[in-house]
This record gives structure tokens, sequence and C-alpha cells, in this order.
């Protein structure tokens, strides 16, 4: 069957080297195709997102509805994000694992770098799709507390720059888990601290956005160079680290 | 079995500098102790820091005890210098380890982090007891103490993932990443909670409030803890050294 | 199939050369010291307790694990240095399937024949298919397929870049013996003038494939030559002795 020509075929008859970029949508392609046939991510990630917001609503059923809530919902729906998050990283690498398929694509001639990036991109696609309904779910649930400074909408620029993030540092933590034992505690573990930073300037734009006036003047664009600033150097450590990690 | 040409590279210690940790661990003591008299005894009472601490709270604390509290500050600082100290030199073996791959950097990382872990608890427990008579409080969100909580748990994660990897190898290599990867998180975390003005905690800033006696007593016992750190440092690399010596011995043997 | 135990007298390089090649972590070598030559187109069975580091060699065969000392070459390229060069020769077929049970076949092969960037991967796809005989079930999910058909498209998978050298690790494990039998035939039709490196338990099979064969213990060699150089009862004590040493 396959070889050509006997053994003068040359390599360069059958394979041209691809890209970096062509083998990194190759990629996103297969995981965004894999997730999307099964749903078992966004499902679970989605349900899981409104029974913490659930949990919220108990932990705030004795609270005073008032303009203070607006100073922690900020917070809360940072927890959300987190919570939230660190089911879907769980999972992703999973299907990497199972039947030893990250072995399969390092075998290819793919440089780290870009399974690193393909994996990172596909987390923060899943990640967004979450928030994009979890958040309006969280006011919808809240909305009766308080509402929000005609700034809110701009709580998305945080909650863009968090999941950047978020999906960066975690698909480097998750990458390290998903070969230990104990991987769910482990990344919890490794994740909450290392991305506390992130979370803090996160946490402090939002709030900001969500209850404006002076705290809007003051914080917001700090906040966001800062966490801009993380996103930065941590990807750029991750996507340097990366290659360690897997071979 | 024929071996030649084989070398058999067993794991050393007792270099030079195994003879200088008892030296290093002497004059930490006698630098710490000098300091810790020096705190009580010379440096003025009332710095910049204590002059902040009571305008902060109002004269309804009491003077003496303020006083006395601040002298925690010549400990807290230079231990946490140390800690941080460590967790570069962890930092530093942890590239070299990722570089080379040699087991030696490996041990040399983990027992930085072992020292790290040590002197970053004591900052904590410093930094508490600090929190605790000046502000009247077990705990604030203070930026430093927040840092070092952060700093603290990557650490303590850093040994519970080293735990949970069997496999030699792609342990060293795990945790050198997660060392590096806190390094580079410990100033992040420092930078954005001290930047980012918090609408709950006023933070406390006390710049260069420190007198010339101050900065000497202070620099005294952060010279005099580094001291000690290093004595630690290579009393537990020896150890760990000999342990792993005695392990490969143990296989030579049974080849 | 008669495979040639040379490939002629042409300089052209080994299909794979170790040379000192050494794979240790502290003082406990997984790989000590390996040099040996495999000619183009032989079949190299390796055995060994387990612990041998039969693994491990394949392992850094197949550019997955970095040695710590010594060189090796695939096709005459340098592992360390052109890494990548060196993965599109190779091929590793393994117990793992390495395929992702929730997309088809298909969709399977052609993710890693666009990886390896195959330049008219549809076709190359559907060929390879048609050559494990489950081009009928193409359109079908991994996740449906029994332990055996898995296992065929991840031969499949394997050729797709149409590697000089296969290697395989432990590839029976988990087959019944129709499976086997089916998987014997493809690796049959596919041997051509490809080099294969065998690691697998079935002392049986494995020398009966083979016509080299490579015997490892503490991650030494123990011997290694072409098979009809060695005695199959002498072999067998050897593979014996090994074995032992092994458990000691």
């Amino acid at each position: 069957m396959a070889r050509r020509g006997g053994g003068a075929a040359p390599r360069s008859a059958l394979c041209a080297p691809p890209s970096a970029w062509a083998q990194y949508r190759t990629l996103l392609a297969k995981d965004l195709r894999q997730e999307f046939r099964t749903k078992e991510m966004l499902v679970s990630m989605g349900i899981y997102a409104l029974l913490v917001i659930v949990v919220f609503g108990v932990a705030l059923s004795f609270a005073n509805p008032g303009a203070d809530f607006l100073e922690v919902s900020g917070g809360l729906l940072w927890a959300l994000v987190v919570f939230t998050s660190l089911l879907g990283l769980n999972r992703s690498f999973s299907h990497e694992t199972e039947n030893g398929c990250l072995e399969g694509l390092l075998l290819a001639p793919l440089d780290r770098g870009v399974v690193f990036l393909a994996k990172a991109t596909s987390n923060l696609v899943f990640l967004l799709i979450v928030e994009v309904i979890a958040v309006p779910l969280y006011w919808v649930f809240f909305s009766s507390f308080a509402a929000p400074a005609a700034s809110a909408p701009l709580m998305a620029v945080p909650l863009l720059l968090g999941s950047v993030g978020i999906a960066g540092i975690g698909t480097l933590l998750s990458t390290i888990t998903a070969a230990t034992r104990g991987k769910d505690v482990m990344l919890a573990l490794l994740f909450v601290p290392i991305v506390f930073p992130l979370l803090y300037a996160c946490v402090s734009a939002t709030t900001a956005a969500i209850a404006g006036g002076v705290l809007m003047e003051d914080a917001f664009a700090t906040s966001l160079a800062l966490a801009a600033g993380y996103d930065v150097i941590m990807l750029l450590a991750s996507w340097v680290l990366y290659d360690f990690v897997v071979s | 079995m024929a071996r030649e040409g084989r070398d058999v590279k067993l794991p050393e210690a007792g270099q030079w500098p195994d003879k200088a940790a008892p030296v290093a661990l002497i004059v930490g003591a006698v630098l710490t102790t000098v300091g810790f008299l020096m705190a009580f005894l010379t440096v003025p009472p009332v710095g910049g820091a204590a002059v902040n601490g009571v305008e902060l709270i109002g004269d309804a604390m009491v003077n003496q005890k303020m006083l006395l509290s601040q002298k925690i500050f010549y400990f807290h600082m230079p231990v946490a210098i140390t800690s941080f100290v460590a967790l570069a030199f962890g930092c530093y073996y942890s590239v070299r380890f990722l570089m080379t791959r040699a087991r030696r950097f490996d041990t040399c990382a983990r027992i930085a982090l072992e020292i790290a872990l040590l002197f970053v608890a004591m900052t904590m427990i410093t930094g508490e007891m600090w929190t605790r008579f000046e502000w009247g409080v077990w705990w604030s969100w203070e930026p430093r103490l927040t840092t070092y909580l952060v700093l603290m748990l990557i650490v303590i994660a850093y040994f519970v993932l080293r735990g949970s990897v069997d496999e030699p190898e792609r342990r060293a290599t795990f945790s050198a990443v997660v060392a590096i990867i806190a390094f580079i998180d410990v100033p992040i975390c420092f930078m954005i909670t001290r930047l980012i003005p918090s609408s709950i905690h006023p933070v406390v800033l006390r710049e260069g409030g420190m007198s010339p006696e101050m900065g000497l007593c202070v620099g005294l016992v952060a010279l005099g803890m580094l001291c000690i750190a290093f004595a630690l440092y290579r009393a537990r690399f020896r150890q760990v050294r000999l342990t792993e010596r005695v392990e490969a011995l143990k296989e030579e043997l049974g080849d | 199939m008669g495979a040639p135990a040379a490939a002629g007298g042409a300089p052209a390089p080994a299909a794979i050369a170790c040379e000192g090649l050494t794979k240790a972590f502290g003082t406990r070598k997984a790989v000590d010291d390996l040099t040996f030559t495999l000619p183009r187109g032989a079949f190299l069975s390796v055995f060994g307790p387990n612990g041998a580091g039969k693994t491990t060699l394949l392992r850094m065969l197949a550019t997955l694990a970095r040695p710590s000392a010594g060189r090796a070459s695939v096709d005459g390229i340098d592992l360390k240095e052109e890494p990548d060069r060196a993965r599109e020769a190779i091929g590793l077929i393994s117990h793992n399937s390495m395929l992702y049970p929730d997309l088809t076949a298909e969709e399977n092969l052609l993710l890693y024949a666009r990886l390896y960037g195959v330049r008219d991967p549809q076709r190359r796809v559907i060929e390879l298919l048609d050559a494990v005989g489950l081009k009928h079930r193409r359109l079908d999910r991994v996740r449906t397929f029994s332990r055996g058909m898995t296992q065929r498209v991840s031969i499949a998978r394997a050729l797709v870049n149409d590697p000089s050298v296969v290697l395989l690790d432990e590839p029976y494990s988990g087959l019944d013996p129709h499976a086997i039998e089916i998987f014997d035939e493809l690796i049959a039709s596919v041997r051509a003038d490809r080099t294969f490196v065998m690691v697998s338990h079935d002392l049986e099979k494995g020398f009966r494939l083979a016509d080299h064969v490579l015997v490892m213990a503490r991650g030494r060699a123990v011997a290694f030559g072409p098979k009809d150089q060695m005695d199959p009862a002498e072999f067998r004590s050897l593979y014996r002795d090994t074995v032992g040493l092994g458990v000691a």
C-alpha cells in the first residue's frame, strides 16, 4: 500500500512541513469540535456556575439589600468565575491524557509552544462561553439587591483580561497536575495562590465598574493595566516553561 | 562485570561551604543577638514608624506597648528579606535544573524552598504579632501580609506537588517550573496589592521613616539571619546528599 | 515478506544508530551506555525484564524523552539536533491508542495528517483506513470501536506520515487472539522496507517476527545481534537468566 515508489520516495513527496499557524488551527479545531460534539465541559461548567449562584443566594439571603451589595458583587462574581474555571481546567486535560493523546501530538514535528497556545485558546473560548451565560444569570438573580452604576457594562474588560490570564496559567498548571496523584485538589492548590494577584486586580476593576463614582476614576484604569501586565508576564513564562513540562 | 569507562559519580557533600557553615552559624547568632540588644537598648524608641502608628490609632492605645511592639519590626523585616532571598535561590537552582537536568540542582532547589518556608512561617508569625499590637486585629489584608500569605501558600503547594508525583525526574521538572512561577508571581502580587487603592482598608505606607540607627540595626539582624539561613541550608544539604549517597552505594552493591 | 538483513552496500545511513545512549537521573540509570546500529529494513525485538529500560529506550527513540548522555539517530538524523526532522521519519504504535474517543476515525487521522503536513490529507486518510479495513466505519466515533479495531486505527495513525522507522511499544496488550492475528497481518503488509523496533513481553512472538534481537537488563545491553546468529535454545536460557536477574 502506502509506500509509493519504493524506498526512493523522498519524504517531501508526501509531507510538506506545515506552518506553526496551520498546526495551531488544527489543534484548536480539534478541541472545539470535540467539545461542541459532547458538550461535556460546557454543560458541567454551566450547571456548576448555576449551583454556585444558588449557594451565593443562600449566603446572602439574610443580608440587607442596598448599595453596599455593589461593593461585594464584583468579588462574588469572580469567586464564581474562579470556581467554574477550576472545574473546566481539570476537565480540559483529561481528554489529552485519556488515551495518551498528548504523546501522539508530541510525536509530530510540532513546536511545544503551539500545543500550549492552542490549549490555552480553547480553554479561553470555553471559559468565555460560560461567562457569557453565567454573568447575566448572576445579575438576574441578584438584580433585586441594588442597581449597578451606569458604567457596569465596562466590567466585560476585566472579565476578558482575567479569563486570558486564567486560561494561560491554568493551562500550564493543569498540564502539570494532570500527571499527579489527586489532580483536582492539586490544581486548586497551585492555581488559587498563583492567580491571586490577577484576581485581586480584576475584582478591583470589576467592583469599580459596578459601583462607579470615585472608585471608578481611581482604580479602574490602574487595575486593568496591572491585570494586563500579569497576563503578559505569566503567558510568556508559561509559554517558555511549557516545553519542559511536556517532555 | 566489566566496568571500564563507567564512571560512578556518587553524590557528594562536604566541600568548602560545609566548613564555612558552622562559622556562618556562629556569626549569624552573634549578629542577631547584637541586633536584638541594640533594638531594645540603643535604638531610639520613637522612629518614623512609631509616630505613624500613634497617628493611625490615636492616643487610646497605651504608649509603652506601642513602643515595645515596634521592636518586632527589627526581626520581621530581616526574616522577610531572608525568606525572599531563599526563594530567589530556589528559583535560580530550578532554572539551573531545567538547563542541566542534574539531580543535584533539584536537591538544592528543594532545600532552598524548605528554608524559604521556614522563614516565611517566621515572617507570618512576626507580622501577625505586629498587626495584632499595632492595629489591634489578628489579620489585615495589608499588601505585605497578603503577599506573604500567598507566598506561603505557593511554597506549601510546591511541597504537596512534590509529594504527589512518583517519577523522580518528572517530580523535579514540575517542581522547578512551579518554583520559577512562584518567584515571578510574588513580586507581581506585592505590586498589585500595593498599587491598587483599596477602598476598605486604608494602606498605611511607612516610607523613608528609618533613621540611621534603625537601618543599622535592621541591617545587622538581616545579615545575621542570612548567615543562619546559609548554615541551615548547608546542614540540610549535607544531610540530604549523604542520604542520597547511601542510596547510591546500596544500589551499586546490589548490582 | 523476506526482510532484507541489510539495505545493500550503499553508504546509506543506518536506520537506527545509538552511541553511548544513556538516560539517568541522579545515580539511577534507566538506560545505561547503549550502543548499537540497526540496518535499514530490520525488525528488532527488544527483550528484558520489567524495569530493564526497554520502554525508556523506545521513548528516547521516539523523541518523547531526552537522553542525558550519548546520541541516537534515526535515518542519519540526530535526534537531539534535529528533533523535528527526525519526528517526520518516526511512527509509534503503543498500547495507548492516542486517539480521541469523541472524534471519528477519519477526524482523528486527519488531525494527525495535518499536524505532519501531509499534502493531500483526505486522500491519504481514506487510503490508510482502506488498508486497515475500516473504511466503512470511518464516520463512527472511536469510542464505539472494539479494542482490536481501535488498534487498527492506531496503526493507520502511526503510518500517516509514512515513517521509515516504526516503534512498537507492547502493541499486543489488551488484544484478543483474533485481533492479534489481524494485527500481525497488517504489520506484515506494511513491512515494505520500513525498520521496526518492538518491545514486547511475548517472547515467542517477538522472537518469531524479529530478525534482530536486543536483550536488556538494568539498562544495559546484554546481547545484541541478528537472530540467525543466535541459537534459539541459547537465547531462551539467556532470556531466563536476565529475567531472573531483574526479579532479584
